[in-house]
């Protein structure tokens, strides 16, 4: 059963539109003794991919994978890692992405399917003229 | 922010899937954002004033925070 109705589907498939480059869903998981949202991610990113030509997902065991888990920096499953034709983004999403945590998934794709951060002019210089070192950005959310 | 520089990662953490995390930087409340393991920022904010705080700095419109 979909995840999201029809409606859903033909909203989420606008927001998609913009996507001009090749989008993957990487999702580290694992097949034996995975959390249950681990499901529930795959069915969500399935979902997504499944409204834009763009868009795919490769599942990645983290057991088995180890050196591609370290690539990325991935320490936690289920983890999310948007490549923007074949480059990491430094997108990440750890959990399913389930509720409000969805919009934002939606919204990172976007990202990943152009080149443009989106970011106000004033926001763009402030990171040209301040970034001078690694920044690792974590925002902790929850679904409702 | 990620996608403006190649010097910024940016996750989204489910915080109740990951309650050690959750639990190693005292989240509380949502959203929390930690930048570098150690700087804090609660709540959602605007896009400026997000950004400032992310890099460090003053907000435009007022003085240096006491130190």
């Amino acid at each position: 059963m979909a995840l999201l109705s029809e409606t859903d589907r033909q909203i989420v498939r606008e927001h998609l539109a913009g996507v001009q480059q090749q989008v993957t869903l990487l999702l580290f998981t694992q097949t034996i003794g995975a959390p249950e949202t681990a499901a529930l991610a795959r069915q969500v990113l399935e979902e997504v991919a499944s409204l834009n030509e763009l868009i795919s997902v490769e599942e990645v065991n983290f057991v088995l994978e180890r050196d591609r888990a370290a690539q990325y920096g991935v320490e936690n499953i289920p983890a999310i890692v948007l490549l923007s034709n074949g480059e990491d983004t430094r997108m990440r999403f750890l959990g399913a992405p389930a509720g409000y945590e969805f919009s934002s998934l939606i919204e990172a794709v976007t990202l990943a399917g152009t080149t443009d951060s989106r970011l106000s002019p004033d926001s763009r210089s402030l990171i040209a003229a301040n970034v001078t070192a690694p920044l690792d950005i974590q925002v902790f959310v929850t679904p409702t | 922010m990620a996608r403006e520089s190649v010097q910024i990662r940016a996750s989204c953490i489910e915080a109740i899937e990951f309650m050690e995390l959750s639990r190693k930087f005292r989240v509380t409340g949502v959203p929390k954002t930690i930048v570098n393991q150690s700087t804090e920022i609660l709540g959602a904010l605007p896009e400026d004033e997000f950004v400032r705080s992310v890099l460090g700095l003053p907000d435009a419109d007022s003085s240096p925070p006491p130190s």
